[in-house]
C-alpha cells in the first residue's frame, strides 16, 4: 500500500537534475582576469566607481568592487579571514580599520606617501593609511528653521533650544562611527570633563527623535523636514544639499572634530601586488586630486593635495579639530557604554 | 502501516530520505555547527565569557521580551487580517474582478523588497508626514516604536496568513455548513462551531509562520523601532555590523531559536489532536452554502477595502518616487531613475532573474517532497526531519547569512561567490513555506479517499496522479510562488552573500537607500513588483492548462 508513488519518484529526478545542473552552472568560481584587483568598497558606489575607473585608466588595472557599510565589509572579511575574496579594504573611517587591526585582518604596507603623511592619517605599522578626511557639522532643514524663528545653530548649547523638541536626529554610538567622533568632539570641548560632557548629552537626549544605525541615517529625514536637523559628516551633509535638499551647514564655535577616512592592504589576498598599487594610488595626490572633478566632498588627507575651492569655502572660519586617537583608543569603549548607560537608555 | 525501516519494500523512498537528510545536514546542520563552533572558540580556544556578557546584559533581556510581545501581536493581528481576507475571498461571492483587485492588493507587500512598507509609514506618519502633518496638521509626533512596527509586519507579512487559509476555507466541504445550518444553527453559529474548528490547523499555521518571520525580520524594526523598542533581529545585526561582535550576535540570534521552536511544537500537538479531515470524496456538488449575512458581507468588504486601500496608497508613493527627481525636495516628472537601473544597475537585475530561476523549482520540488514524506510516509528521524527543516525559516537572516559565510568560504566545500551558495539559502530558507503548505493540505485529505481509489482497482501511482497530486498542487505553486517571491525580495541573509561576481537587486536597493536615493530605489521597487506580477501571471497561465478537476484552483493562490 505504500510503494512510493511514480511522482515522487520522477519530481526526486527532476529535483536531483536541477540540484547537479545548479552545482554546475554556478558552482565553478568564475575565471578572473589577471589584472584584476578585488576590493570591498564602504564608500558608496557613486563615489568609488569614478575612482576607481580612473585608477584603471592610469595603471591599466581593473578593480572589480562591492560596496557594504563599514561594519557589513568587516564583518565579512572576519568570516573570509581564512580565505579572503578581496585583496584591499577601501574606505570607511578608521575606526573600523582600527577594529580590524584587533582580528588581524590586515597586512602592513607603507605607501610612498606614508613619510608625508600627518601621524594621524596612518597607523604606525601601515596597517592602514588614510585617504581622506571628514568633519563633522551641524545640518539643518531650512523651512524648518523658517517655521521656529531660528537661526542655523552655531553653538552647541543652540541645539538645546525648545524648538528643537523630538526633532533632531543623530547616529548611534553603539553602530556607528559618526556617533564616535561627535561625542568625543563633545568632550573636547568641555576640556574632556566628562561630567559636563555627559550632563550636555543628558539635556539633548529629549531633543533627540532617533539615533540612526548609520551616521548618514538621519539626513534624509533632515532633507525632508522629518526631522530640523541633526550631526552629520561633511560629505553626507553636502551629498543631501547636492540632491536638492533645502539644508543649511553649519558649525558651533566651540569647534567640532573630524574623522580620517582609510585604506588597508588584506592579510592573505591573493593579488598583494596589485592591492599594494592600488593603495600607492589611492594614498597619494592623483588620486585625491579627482575629489574636485567628481565631486566628493571629503578633504584629502595627502598634505599636497588642494581642497576643492567650494568646499574650502563651507569649511571657512570653522573651527575643526582631529579627535585624538591615543586618547579615543583608549577611553572609547568604557564611554561609549555609559553613553549607553547615561544617555540612550536612561 | 509502513515498516519503520523503509528501504526493505520501498527503495525509493529510502533514497528520498537519504537524499533530503544529506541536503539538510549540508545547508542547515552544518553552517549553524561551524557558526557554533566560531562563537564558542577563541583563537582555538573554549570559551563563554563574550556569550554570557552579552545573554545577561539588560537591555539584550529587554530586546528578547519585546520581540516576543510584537511576534506574538504580529502573529495574532496578521492571522485576523488574513482570515478575514480568505473568509471574504472565499464566502462572499465576489464577482472575479473584484477578488482579483483584492488578490493583488493582498500580494503587493508581499512582493516588495524590504524597507518599502517602513519608508512609506514614515513618509505618511512622521512628524512631517503626509497623513499626521499635511492632513490631520499635528506636530511633534513620534513614529518610530511598537504601533508602527507593528502596523509595518502585520501589512508586510499577513498576506501569508491569507496564501495559507484561503485554500483551506475553499477546501471545506460547504455541504457540512450547509448540514449544520439545516440542522437549525444559526450562521454564526455554523461560523464558530464549524467553519473556524475547520481552520484551525490553517491558523496554527498562519500564526506560526508569521510568528516566526517577525521573529526574524530586522528590517522593518531596524528602520522603525526606534530607541524605545529594542528587538532581538536588529540587536543581533548591530551586535555583529556596529560592534563587530560577531559571537556575541550569533548568540543572540540561537536565542530566538528557543521560541521559534517552542512554537512550533505547541503547533503540531495542539493542531495534530483536532479532527480536520473534509475533503471526504463523498456527497459533493449540491448547492453551496450561503453562509454570510447581506449586512455582515457589506462589512467584511468595506473593511478589505479600508486595508487594501492603506496598501495601495503606500504602493502609489512608491511608484510616485520612482517618477520624480527627489521626492519631498524636486517633484519634477523624470525617467533618469529608471535609465539608471537599466544601465548600472542591469547586472544586479539579470543576476537575481538567474538566481530566482532556479531556486524557483528547486524550493518548490524541496517543499512538496520533504513536505509529503512527513506527513504521509513513517520513517525514522521523521519528526526530527521536520523540525531540522524549519530551522533556516525561523533563525534570523543574518545569522543564516554569516552562518554560510563560515562555513562555504573555507575548503572542503567552497561556494562563496557562487550563485550556488545564494540559490541554497532561498531553497532552504524559504523552501519551509511550501512544506507547511503542503503539510497543512495533506492533513486535510482524509485517507479514504485514497483507499477508496485503491479499493477500485487505480495502482497507487494512478491514485496519486489523480486523487492526491491535484490535492497538494495548491500547496506545491505556492511554496514554488514563495520561494521566487522571496529569490527577488530576500536582503537579511543574502547581504552576506552577495560577491564581487553575483550582486542582487535588493543589495542594490539597500545601497541606494543608504546613499540618499530614494529614486533609483523606488524604481528598483517598482520593477521588482512588476516582474513578481508577470512571472507569476505568467505561471497561472500555464497552471490552467493542467488544471485538476476538484482541487482548487491553484491560480488563485497566486493571484491571478
Amino acid at each position: 500500500m505504500t510503494i512510493t508513488p511514480h511522482w515522487l519518484r520522477r519530481g526526486s529526478r527532476v529535483f536531483a537534475v536541477l540540484t547537479f545542473a545548479a552545482a554546475s552552472f554556478f558552482g565553478a568560481i568564475p575565471a578572473r582576469a589577471a589584472e584584476t584587483v578585488n576590493v570591498y568598497s564602504i564608500w558608496p558606489e557613486n563615489w568609488a566607481r569614478p575612482m576607481f575607473e580612473e585608477f584603471e585608466k592610469a595603471t591599466g588595472v581593473k578593480v572589480n568592487f562591492v560596496r557594504f557599510s563599514s561594519g557589513e565589509a568587516l564583518a565579512r572579511v572576519i568570516a573570509e579571514k581564512n580565505n579572503p575574496r578581496v585583496d584591499v579594504l577601501f574606505g570607511g573611517p578608521v575606526e573600523t580599520f582600527a577594529a580590524g587591526i584587533n582580528e588581524g585582518l590586515f597586512e602592513s604596507y607603507k605607501p610612498p606617501s606614508f613619510a608625508v603623511l600627518p601621524a594621524r592619517f596612518k597607523q604606525a605599522d601601515g596597517q592602514w593609511v588614510a585617504i581622506a578626511d571628514d568633519p563633522l557639522v551641524f545640518m539643518t532643514n531650512e523651512k524648518f528653521l523658517k517655521e521656529n524663528g531660528l537661526k542655523a545653530p552655531a553653538s552647541w548649547n543652540d541645539l538645546l533650544a525648545p524648538p528643537y523638541r523630538n526633532m533632531l536626529q543623530m547616529a548611534d554610538a553603539r553602530t556607528s562611527g559618526t556617533a564616535v567622533t561627535r561625542i568625543f568632539s563633545i568632550l573636547e570641548v568641555n576640556g574632556r570633563d566628562e561630567n559636563k560632557a555627559f550632563d550636555y548629552m543628558k539635556k539633548l537626549r529629549p531633543n533627540v527623535q532617533l539615533y540612526t544605525k548609520s551616521g548618514g541615517g538621519g539626513t534624509l529625514p533632515v532633507g525632508l523636514g522629518q526631522a530640523g536637523g541633526g550631526i552629520f559628516f561633511i560629505v553626507d551633509a553636502l551629498d543631501t544639499k547636492a540632491k536638492g535638499y533645502d539644508v543649511s551647514i553649519s558649525f558651533p564655535k566651540e569647534g567640532i572634530g573630524t574623522a580620517a577616512e582609510g585604506i588597508a592592504l588584506i592579510k592573505g589576498a591573493k593579488n598583494p601586488e596589485l592591492g599594494k598599487k592600488l593603495i600607492d594610488w589611492a594614498s597619494s595626490p592623483a588620486m585625491q586630486n579627482q575629489f574636485a572633478k567628481y565631486k566628493v566632498n571629503f578633504v584629502p588627507a595627502h598634505p599636497d593635495v588642494k581642497i576643492e575651492p567650494s568646499l574650502a569655502e563651507v569649511l571657512k572660519g570653522a573651527k575643526i579639530f582631529p579627535i585624538d586617537a591615543e586618547y579615543a583608543g583608549a577611553n572609547r569603549k568604557r564611554i561609549v557604554d555609559r553613553w549607553v548607560a547615561e544617555v540612550l537608555n536612561p | 502501516m509502513s515498516a519503520a525501516l523503509p528501504g526493505v519494500r520501498d527503495p525509493a523512498l529510502l533514497i528520498a530520505v537519504f537524499a533530503l537528510w544529506a541536503l539538510l545536514a549540508l545547508f542547515v546542520v552544518y553552517p549553524l555547527t561551524m557558526l557554533f563552533a566560531r562563537i564558542l572558540t577563541d583563537h582555538g580556544a573554549f570559551t563563554t565569557t563574550g556569550i554570557v556578557a552579552v545573554l545577561t546584559d539588560k537591555h539584550q533581556i529587554r530586546a528578547f521580551w519585546n520581540s516576543l510581545l510584537l511576534a506574538l501581536l504580529v502573529g495574532g493581528w496578521g492571522t485576523a487580517l488574513g482570515f478575514l481576507f480568505a473568509f471574504t475571498a472565499t464566502r462572499a461571492r465576489l464577482p472575479r474582478t473584484l477578488l482579483w483587485a483584492i488578490d493583488a492588493a493582498v500580494l503587493l507587500p508581499l512582493v516588495s523588497p524590504p524597507f518599502t512598507t517602513a519608508i512609506a509609514m514614515i513618509f505618511s506618519f512622521g512628524p512631517r508626514g503626509l497623513v499626521t502633518y499635511h492632513v490631520l496638521g499635528l506636530k511633534g509626533v513620534t513614529v518610530y516604536g511598537l504601533a508602527s512596527t507593528l502596523a509595518s509586519e502585520v501589512l508586510t507579512y499577513f498576506p501569508i496568513a491569507y496564501l495559507t487559509l484561503r485554500p483551506l476555507l475553499a477546501a471545506i466541504d460547504s455541504n457540512i455548513e450547509g448540514m449544520a445550518s439545516s440542522l437549525g444553527a444559526s450562521r454564526w453559529r455554523v461560523f464558530r462551531t464549524v467553519t473556524v474548528p475547520l481552520c484551525i490547523p490553517g491558523l496554527a499555521n498562519a500564526f506560526l509562520l508569521l510568528f516566526a518571520a517577525s521573529l526574524a525580520d530586522f528590517a522593518t524594526p531596524l528602520i522603525l523601532a526606534g530607541n524605545q523598542f529594542p528587538v532581538l533581529p536588529t540587536q543581533a545585526y548591530l551586535q555583529i555590523t556596529g560592534l563587530f561582535d560577531l559571537r556575541g550576535g550569533a548568540a543572540l540570534s540561537f536565542v530566538l531559536l528557543v521560541p521559534a521552536l517552542a512554537v512550533f511544537l505547541l503547533q503540531r500537538y495542539w493542531v495534530s489532536r483536532r479532527f480536520y479531515v473534509t475533503i471526504t470524496g463523498k456527497g459533493a456538488g449540491q448547492a453551496p452554502f450561503d453562509s454570510l449575512a447581506p449586512a455582515i458581507r457589506t462589512t467584511l468588504l468595506a473593511a478589505c477595502a479600508c486595508v487594501a486601500l492603506v496598501i495601495v496608497y503606500f504602493y502609489a508613493l512608491l511608484l510616485y518616487a520612482s517618477v520624480v527627481v527627489a521626492l519631498g525636495a524636486n517633484h519634477a516628472f523624470t525617467l533618469q531613475h529608471y535609465r539608471v537601473i537599466f544601465t548600472d544597475g542591469l547586472k544586479a537585475i539579470r543576476d537575481t532573474l538567474i538566481i530566482a530561476a532556479f531556486a524557483m523549482p528547486l524550493g518548490g520540488f524541496y517543499g512538496v517532497l520533504l513536505g509529503y514524506l512527513v506527513t504521509k510516509r513513517a520513517f525514522i528521524g521523521r519528526r526530527t526531519m521536520e523540525l531540522v527543516s524549519m530551522i533556516n525559516y525561523a533563525l534570523p537572516g543574518t545569522i543564516v547569512g554569516i552562518a554560510y559565510l563560515i562555513a562555504f568560504n573555507d575548503p572542503p566545500i567552497e561556494l562563496s561567490g557562487t550563485a550556488l551558495i545564494i540559490i541554497a539559502c532561498y531553497v532552504f530558507r524559504y523552501g519551509p513555506t511550501g512544506i507547511r503548505a503542503t503539510v497543512a493540505q495533506l492533513q486535510q485529505i482524509d485517507k479514504s479517499l485514497e483507499e477508496a481509489s485503491q479499493g477500485l482497482g487505480a495502482g497507487s501511482s494512478t491514485t496519486f496522479r489523480r486523487i492526491t497530486l491535484p490535492l497538494i498542487l495548491p500547496a506545491f505553486f505556492a511554496g514554488l510562488g514563495v520561494v521566487f517571491i522571496r529569490s527577488m525580495t530576500a536582503i537579511s541573509a543574502t547581504i552576506f552573500l552577495v560577491s564581487i561576481s553575483w550582486s542582487l537587486i535588493t543589495v542594490k536597493i539597500l545601497e541606494n537607500i543608504t546613499e540618499l536615493s530614494l529614486g533609483p530605489a523606488a524604481a528598483f521597487s517598482v520593477l521588482v513588483v512588476v516582474i513578481v506580477f508577470v512571472v507569476i501571471a505568467l505561471v497561472g497561465r500555464v497552471l490552467r492548462l493542467f488544471h485538476a478537476p476538484g482541487a482548487v484552483p491553484v491560480t488563485s493562490l497566486l493571484g491571478c
